[in-house]
């Protein structure tokens, strides 16, 4: 929406508080989101990311902040009278009505005709191949079944935002994979907004056009998957996506005095830093710059890599090496790590 | 076979006892009924105390009195639990305390709840002299025995509220919170949120409790001999009148054997037809 040359996110939250008694779950979270976005609240358990999805639906209301939807305040608006829906996490599917009744629920609240709810219904059924479900009850369907009708049903009312409260969580790794591809390719065809919670790193980085990664009731880093992964800026955002090596090191015209050495990275600021690197990055052999040397410790085969690690300078590295050969622990190990592949970050949010 | 000797083994003590009980008494009232095991002459099959009973306008007054005592206090103590149930689905400051208060009437016997409550709508007590002080009634009003029976249901109410309250409960606490949630999310309201949800889920436990009920308040003697209207018996009462102040033990037996037929049939009945409105309510 534009006005006047200001432009208004569809949905923007401004310093959003919420305590609990003494327990502050959210100290001021800010963020927007564009028509047709997928965005991931991401973190760990605790970290406030339900907490403001609840508020975003409606089921909480915050101590402080500002909520707009489409440039409307949200917060005086109820849960059901707000444009968007939610797929909980145990699926919430009402046990007493068929597949298609739970499609049809949300529209028939709305006030559709039984002809529009039908057509609406059967749409959906065969958009989610659940047409040869549509009469059974929810405990009869499997978790992936389930998955796809409670999504079904919060499309059903055609909001412009949906909510994802970690919805694949139940299913098992298989199921999760393939009902991800299909949330995405979903939410690509529909158009809507996607609000998804997750404490899954996997997930966030496979769905999202932007992450936000919350720790302590605050946004430690907002940005696209690849910059979260590859440039974060603190040492709970390094660890918490991926791997990540982490050790103290003095960044001085460039260079950086470690405990391994001086390495060379990409950018480094001045004094003393955290450097990190992707176990990932490293490549087997020396190389002219950045190269070490230890003495496995320990190795793993985890099928499409190896994850190896080394004790090296008295620190322990981790490594993840492509390919299947073996390493045996106390067998001698060199291998280097490009600059591009070295940053640093901080130790807390500032 | 000796799994299933194993298992009635098992089932005896229990289950055993009531069927052995149960079996025994409807065996004697409906065989009493029709003139066997007679205390009072001799034991000949007869449909003669059934003809004379069918005769009577006092039994047909007391059947029709007594379905109506307990089918309304079984609505009203169910349609009065569920409110108190869902309001305490969650706990709150206080919480514990209202949950006690509910069920405070199941330590109070009947008999002294009947006559408490006599005393207290009396021609002299509190509820006339509460009125005639605030000038609401120029005189006092007689409450007590009232002809429609409003005291023997407020009565029913009060006890049987508990048992309701209980059974719904632990069944609309065992609600999940997504559920409820999801329902409001896709723009329920509270009526519909009750009306196709709450309602339809909670419906087992919503029909156990108004059988129960039922059961109870149809088989009253004591509120109905304490505070019930003095034109009418209730079946109970009838029961009780018919052996004692006639000696008629087979007509006695009759009217047992409608009471007990009113309780299977009846509560049977309420059950399914609140069901039945339960699915309608639910659209």
């Amino acid at each position: 929406m534009e006005t006047k040359g200001t432009f208004v996110a569809y949905l923007a939250a401004t310093d959003i508080g919420m305590r609990f008694d003494t327990f502050e779950a959210l100290k001021g979270v800010s963020f927007t989101a564009e028509r047709g976005e997928f965005i991931t609240l991401l973190g760990p358990s605790g970290c406030g990311k339900t907490t403001l999805l609840n508020i975003v639906a409606g089921f909480l209301k915050p101590t402080r902040g500002a909520l707009t939807l489409d440039g409307a305040d949200l917060l005086p608006i109820p849960p059901e009278r707000r444009d968007s829906a939610m797929c909980f996490q145990s699926y919430a599917l009402f046990p007493h009505l068929s597949v298609r009744d739970n499609i049809a629920f949300g529209p028939r609240q709305k006030g559709l005709t039984a002809t529009e709810v039908a057509k609406r219904v059967n749409d959906l059924l065969a958009q989610m191949a659940l047409d040869a479900h549509a009469g059974k009850l929810p405990n009869a369907l499997s978790g992936g079944q389930q998955q796809r009708v409670a999504l079904a049903r919060a499309l059903a009312v055609g909001p412009g935002l949906v909510l994802f409260d970690e919805p694949l969580s139940n299913l098992d790794a298989k199921l999760r994979d393939q009902v991800r591809t299909e949330i995405r390719a979903l939410q690509r065809r529909v158009g809507f907004t996607a609000l998804y919670v997750t404490h899954d790193q996997a997930e966030a980085l496979a769905l999202s056009d932007r992450i936000l990664l919350l720790n302590n009731g605050v946004i430690e880093q907002e940005g696209a998957p690849r910059d979260i992964y590859f440039k974060p800026r603190t040492r709970f955002v390094a660890d918490f996506i991926g791997a990540a090596n982490l050790h103290a090191g003095i960044a001085e015209a460039g260079a950086l005095a470690t405990p391994f050495g001086p390495l060379t990275g990409a950018g480094v600021a001045t004094g003393a830093v955290t450097i990190c690197w992707r176990p990932e990055m490293a490549r087997l052999g020396p190389a002219g710059v950045n190269s070490l040397a230890g003495i496995v410790s320990s190795s793993a085969f985890q099928g499409a890599y190896t994850d190896v690690f080394v004790d090296a300078a008295g620190q322990t590295v981790r490594l993840q090496l492509p390919g299947a050969a073996h390493f045996a622990p106390g067998e001698a190990l060199s291998f280097h790590v490009p600059p591009s592949a070295i940053t640093t970050v901080a130790d807390t949010a500032s | 076979m000796r799994r299933t000797l194993f298992v009635l083994l098992l089932l005896a003590p229990g289950l055993g006892l009531v069927l052995a009980f149960v079996s025994l008494v409807l065996y004697v009232a409906v065989s009493q009924s029709f003139g066997l095991y007679n205390l009072g002459g001799d034991s000949v099959f007869s449909l003669a105390h059934w003809q004379a009973m069918l005769g009577e306008r006092r039994y047909w007054r007391a059947l029709q009195y007594s379905a109506y005592i307990a089918v309304t206090a079984s609505l009203l103590a169910v349609a009065l639990a569920y409110p108190v149930a869902l309001l305490l689905r969650k706990p709150f400051r206080g919480s514990l305390t209202l949950s006690a208060l509910i069920k405070a009437p199941l330590l109070v016997p009947g008999l002294v709840a009947a006559f408490l409550f006599v005393n207290v709508i009396s021609y002299h007590g509190i509820v006339n002299q509460l009125m005639l002080s605030l000038g609401l009634w120029d005189a006092p009003v007689r409450l007590q025995n009232d002809k429609n029976g409003y005291g023997v249901i407020l009565l029913q109410v009060w006890k049987q509220l508990p048992f309701a309250f209980l059974l719904l409960s632990a069944a609309v606490q065992a609600l999940p919170d997504a559920v409820l949630l999801a329902a409001r999310d896709l723009g329920a309201g509270p009526l519909d949120r009750f009306r196709k949800v709450v309602l339809p889920l909670t419906a087992g436990a919503m029909q156990a409790a108004l059988v129960l009920i039922f059961i109870g308040a149809a088989g009253d003697f004591s509120f109905q001999a304490v505070a019930g209207p003095p034109s009418v018996d209730s079946l109970a009462t009838l029961m009780t009148s018919v052996q004692s102040t006639q000696g008629d033990w087979n007509g006695a037996a009759v009217v047992a054997v409608t009471l007990m037929a009113l309780s299977l049939f009846g509560s049977a009945a309420l059950a399914i037809l609140v069901r039945g409105a339960t699915r309608l309510a639910r659209g």
